[in-house]
């Protein structure tokens, strides 16, 4: 649990997640190459299944590891007696705030293994970006969100997120905005709270 | 009466069911949901509910982001006198509306939160 300035990335974590399976991969490579180069299982396990095995990796692990960290993020703030009736999931991190005592709980995909708990008067901006673009019948959004910084650092927690365009008034839309407005009030009300603790 | 005039009654919510003719309007209201939140919205058709959740507001912005609001309108059958109220759940979000269906009483269920 860590109460220091809040960081997005954990660069080992970042670092070991690309490099090691890549360097498992070339490892197995190179012995399927030097000693097995007459083909059989060992050449099938060292060049196919090894290397399929970092792509898996690759692809899957980021996001169950994140899912295993938001659920130990809940056990940890209740043990933290921090109230997380407000709770945020986001694809890139969860935000959860503390109402009475001004404190915000954070934790991001690619720092899956630290909740950062911050006073809330270290927020010191909040807002609501609807990504609104296009002219006329083009008008639409892709992705809604709701960004703030803290420490100096700008965060933002995706309300709504879309590979298409929808119209500014589609119903999930407007239901990304309206969770990101509220999102941004409740920010302002426990910031305010917190400056005054 | 036509078959429109009876397709008119069986899905307007503003049509009196028994004389198959439009009602007038008695009484408009708006009220706030302050227990249910964006994303937390569940259809109900307790009365009950709606008795003990909702509560009088001026106007839309008085409405925190991200919070429900609910229409209510009581319709009158000018004929036979029978009171029809029609509850429209909806989210406001900046100058739009997300509605969710209406809900209609027709035993004059929520009477007393209108009049009262």
């Amino acid at each position: 649990m860590k109460t220091e300035q809040v960081k997005k990335i954990n660069y080992v974590y970042l670092l070991c997640y690309i490099f090691v399976p890549l360097a498992v991969a070339g490892l197995s490579l190179f012995i399927g190459y030097t000693f097995f180069p007459d083909g059989g299982h060992g050449a099938a396990i060292s060049m196919f299944v090894i290397p399929l095995l970092a792509v898996l990796w690759w692809i899957f692990a980021g996001r169950n590891i994140y899912r295993l960290g938001k659920k130990r993020m809940v056990k940890q703030l209740d043990e933290m007696g921090i109230d997380r009736r407000q709770i945020f999931y986001s694809d890139g991190c969860v935000v959860s705030m503390d109402m009475e005592q001004g404190k915000i709980g954070l934790l991001f995909f690619w720092s899956p293994f630290q909740v950062q708990v911050a006073p809330a008067s270290r927020v010191t901006k909040a807002w609501t970006d609807d990504g609104a673009g296009g002219a006329g019948f083009m008008r639409g959004t892709s992705r809604v969100s709701f960004l703030f910084v803290i420490d100096g650092i700008k965060i933002r927690v995706n309300t709504f997120i879309s590979n298409q365009r929808w119209k500014m008034n589609d119903e999930k839309v407007l239901e990304g905005i309206s969770k990101a407005d509220r999102w941004v009030m409740l920010l302002d009300q426990v910031r305010g709270q917190g400056a005054g603790a | 009466m036509g078959l429109f005039d009876k397709l008119l009654a069986k899905f307007q919510d503003d049509w009196c069911k028994e004389c198959r003719r439009p009602m007038e309007k008695v009484r408009k209201q708006l009220f706030a949901l302050p227990g249910v939140s964006v994303g937390h919205y569940t259809a109900h058709k307790d009365p009950g509910f709606y008795r003990k959740t909702l509560y009088i507001v001026e106007k839309k912005a008085d409405i925190p982001p991200g919070m429900y609001a609910c229409g209510a309108i009581q319709y009158r059958c000018p004929e036979c006198t029978r009171r029809v109220t029609v509850l429209d759940p909806f989210l406001p979000v900046r100058n739009e509306e997300k509605h969710e269906g209406t809900v209609v009483f027709r035993d004059g269920e929520l009477d007393d939160l209108l009049w009262n």
